[in-house]
């Protein structure tokens, strides 16, 4: 804003005096010069005048004329209005050959107009381009030279005038010359870009070409113990340090790297790891952590999971609980991944809610995690944040962890209702029939889902008590849906009571769901 | 010399491919996508053909069509890291190849399929 200013004030220095002088030059600012201008443009468009004579009497010619009609007022006589100024210069003469006193009067659209505002008006026409000006045929009578030396010599005048006077036309011209420089600009500007862009895919390559030799080398020609023992020295006879200090040179080493580590296996997986350590590329990698974009952070954290950076697990636990999904996602992943000893404190200490794909990804590291390592998945039941709650109370399930369920018998009555369901639901997976207590108390609940989960777990886990509330349900459900799943419970708990409560009760609904049920057809639908 | 075309479209993969068979003494060419594949296979008349699955142009699918039909004697391997889906594999086997090693692979371990399968 501020580089504009002074452009935009040297525009308005052009233009304003380039107007003005314009209108001063061609049409004179003296009554009489301007009168003179107005017989020789003979007619102007909106613009008339009338004489206006001081005389009581003026002579019976004069009153009479066809042409400038004069008719009398209280004061004195006065002219028709007339357009045509060549008629001024005839009736002038007259009334100064006569001696009478008259005045000019100007109209503009019919409405009197004095002196200035009549100047204003045509200097307005010609500015506008709604007139053109006509110039006396037969030359300026003075002496040319005598006329020049009055004007003021000024280089390049000539041009201000037209040029900048014209102010439409100068804003136009200003508008197509930014337009042309904009374009250009871009232009230049795709043009450089295009010209990095070309540089760097065509250094891609060319990193891509370099790098193959010494990694197929090193990869078959050392053993993983000499490339562990090689010094400085040897790295740089195989990646010379010039390469090694461009990033981008890095950037292709990470990624060729890590891309062989994931279709290789064996002892070249060791041996790339080795060699990754080597390059320092970890540093690299334990970088990526601190920069302050999340894609960049996530990329180091992945180059770590991938890399098996264990030195790098206290920087990656304080992403855990980071606000970025998907920086906490992979940090989460990493830890479950290579802690050698998972410790899920991390995990409950998280106060984000966690999602169901992020559950899915958890459950597919802790299901392989589990084979090796003791998972004390009850921290999980600790946490303040109700989906890691939850997520634990899952994995008991997935993981058929049976030892775990006097923990949950313990805390269950004291959870929320969603909770309940979910161990409402890991007990029946895992069988666990000394919980039918628990059972029994969700079916007299006032949640009409957790009731729905208690019918499922009693169908498989219920007893005597839980057919007779579930009896009592049956009677007092209005949903047609919700008495479908209390009798389906029924059914598989007690068949009895399923004979007695649908014969006791004559609705039509309830025999329909009992032909459904009993259906060998419909089983499944 | 035994001839073997590798057909892959990671440079860096096939380069260490081709480093590993060559130093078991075979004469390796490389081709980086499906239609220089099928033309190279028409022109070397190679020994043995190492093939990708997913490729630029064509599939690795597709060359073991042309290659059964144009050369049906040349034994292939093919080298995917569509290992795990049942499909490709079973399609593969059904049209005839000699063995299919999944990605992440051991090139010792490829070397050794290799040298069984041009005994």
């Amino acid at each position: 804003m501020k580089k504009i200013l002074p452009w935009f004030i040297v525009f308005l220095l052009f233009f304003l005096p380039g107007v003005i002088q314009a209108q001063s030059q061609i049409i004179p600012e003296d009554s009489i010069g301007f009168r003179d201008f107005l017989i020789v443009q003979k007619e102007v468009p909106g613009l008339s005048y009338r004489y206006v004579l001081g005389e009581k009497s003026i002579s019976d010619e004069l009153a009479s004329d066809s042409i400038y009609q004069f008719s009398k007022t209280d004061t004195g006589y006065v002219s028709r209005l007339i357009s045509d100024f060549d008629l001024a210069e005839r009736l002038e003469n007259r009334l100064v050959a006569d001696s009478l006193d008259y005045q000019l009067v100007y109209f503009v659209f019919s409405n009197l107009s004095s002196h200035e505002s009549t100047y204003e008006y045509l200097a307005n026409l010609i500015r506008n381009g709604d007139y053109q000006v006509k110039f006396d045929e037969d030359g300026p009578k003075e002496d040319l030279v005598s006329l020049a030396s009055k004007a003021p010599y000024s280089p390049l005048q000539k041009f201000k005038l037209r040029f900048f006077s014209d102010y439409q036309l100068f804003g136009v011209t200003l508008v197509i010359f930014f337009f042309f420089l904009v374009a250009l600009g871009m232009i230049v500007f795709m043009l450089v870009m295009k010209a990095r862009k070309n540089k760097r895919e065509n250094l891609l390559k060319e990193y891509e070409r370099i790098i193959i030799d010494p990694l197929t080398s090193l990869l078959f020609e050392k053993e993983l113990k000499e490339i562990q023992e090689m010094d400085q020295n040897e790295i740089e006879f195989y990646f010379p340090q010039t390469l090694l200090s461009k990033s981008l040179y890095k950037d292709v080493l990470v990624e060729r790297i890590i891309g062989l580590n994931k279709r290789m296996k064996g002892e070249f997986k060791d041996k790339l790891k080795s060699l990754y350590k080597k390059l320092e590329l970890d540093k690299n990698s334990m970088d990526l952590l601190r920069n302050k974009k999340w894609d960049r952070v996530t990329m180091g954290l992945v180059q770590i999971n991938e890399m098996d950076l264990v030195e790098a697990l206290p920087e990656v636990k304080k992403f855990t609980n980071s606000s970025n999904f998907h920086i906490r996602s992979q940090a989460v992943a990493i830890l479950l991944n290579l802690s050698d000893q998972v410790d899920l404190t991390f995990l409950r200490d998280q106060t984000f809610p966690i999602s169901l794909w992020q559950q899915m990804n958890y459950l597919r590291i802790i299901r392989f995690a589990s084979l090796q390592k003791d998972l004390k998945l009850e921290v999980l039941f600790d946490s303040q944040n109700s989906s890691i709650r939850i997520f634990g109370y899952k994995l008991v399930r997935m993981l058929g962890r049976m030892d775990l369920i006097g923990v949950l018998s313990s805390i269950a009555g004291g959870v929320a209702e969603e909770e309940k369901i979910e161990i409402l639901e890991t007990y029946s997976t895992l069988g666990a029939h000394m919980e039918v207590d628990f059972i029994n108390e969700c079916l007299h609940a006032q949640n009409p889902n957790l009731n729905l989960a208690a019918a499922k777990a009693a169908s498989v886990l219920g007893n005597s008590e839980s057919a007779e509330i579930l009896f009592g349900l049956i009677k007092s459900e209005t949903s047609f849906g919700n008495k479908l799943h209390y009798l389906k419970s029924l059914y598989e708990l007690d068949r009895e009571k399923f004979d007695q409560a649908t014969l006791d009760n004559s609705s039509n609904e309830i025999l329909k769901i009992k032909d459904h049920i009993l259906d060998p057809m419909l089983q499944n639908v | 010399m035994k001839r073997i075309l590798i057909i892959e479209d990671d440079l860096l993969i096939s380069s260490l491919v081709q480093f590993r068979l060559k130093k078991d003494g075979y004469e390796t060419f490389l081709v980086s996508d499906g239609n220089e594949g099928i033309k190279a296979i028409d022109a070397l008349v190679p020994d043995l053909i190492i093939t990708d699955v997913m490729m630029p142009f064509r599939s690795g699918i597709e060359i073991i069509h042309h290659a059964r039909q144009s050369q049906p004697d040349i034994p292939i391997i093919v080298l995917s890291s569509l290992g795990e889906e049942e499909q490709v594999v079973l399609e593969a086997f059904n049209l005839g190849v000699a063995d299919f090693i999944p990605k992440p692979f051991n090139p010792n371990e490829l070397a050794i399929r290799v040298k069984r399968i041009l005994k």
